[in-house]
């Protein structure tokens, strides 16, 4: 198992539902290949430095996971393709300070999409206890 | 004489910046070691470490194919202000 990262370049057309389809596609095929998931993040749409297959924008998503190194080959295969990928990027980290960097992305990840639902929470339990203390 | 100097003194400002790794998504980090055409500047302009000059030559052309930053910029795409989408 080593670990990669792969970013794909969505194309700007699609609706949401039809691109959280294809994330969620693209996710079976990795778990598909014995690829343990850690971390996704959507980038958004954003405009490309140099028109690619005629778009002007691109939607960007990254995936952080590990797999056995066959894995790749064949999701590779896979993006090429499917027309709604118009790139992709996959990297491997080795040595231990390309690791390290792996983990912090990750971690920032995480903590960011758990951030927001905490706050949330938080903010609704204070709600709460105003209430209470009104009562 | 000698021409004067065009630089001021170098220093590699990714061993400053204590930068383990030069994520290629990233384009800030990566605006320092580009010209304004977005050519790749080399050491002797930059002063660059030789480590740190290799890991931001690999992320920039990585950058380039995910098009993250543009391969080149011609005559006919030429644009007022440079970096202008890095400043995002």
């Amino acid at each position: 198992m080593r670990h990669y990262e792969l970013l794909v370049v969505v194309k700007p057309t699609l609706t949401v539902e039809e691109l959280q389809a294809k994330l969620t596609y693209l996710k079976e095929i990795l778990e598909k290949n014995g690829a343990v998931i850690t971390a996704t993040l959507e980038m958004g749409t954003r405009k490309l430095a140099y028109q690619i297959d005629k778009f002007e924008r691109g939607t960007y998503v990254v995936f952080y996971f590990t797999a056995p190194t066959a894995a790749i080959a064949e999701v590779e295969r896979l993006i090429r393709i499917s027309e709604e990928f118009i790139r992709f990027m996959t990297v491997k980290f080795e040595n231990q300070k390309e690791l390290r960097f792996w983990n912090k992305q990750v971690e920032k990840i995480t903590k960011k999409s758990d951030a927001p639902v905490a706050a949330v929470e938080s903010k609704e339990i204070a709600e709460e206890q105003t209430v209470t203390t009104e009562a | 004489m000698a021409e004067k100097r065009k630089f001021a003194r170098k220093y590699c400002k990714y061993c400053e910046a204590k930068v383990e790794y030069v994520d290629y998504k990233d384009a800030k980090i990566l605006r320092h070691s580009l010209s304004e055409r977005y050519k790749i500047m080399p050491r002797r302009l930059t002063g660059n470490c030789k480590r740190h000059q290799e890991m931001v030559e690999l992320a920039i052309k990585r950058a380039r194919a995910t098009a993250v930053i543009p391969y080149i910029i011609d005559t006919q795409k030429v644009v007022a202000v440079p970096f202008e989408q890095l400043q995002q």
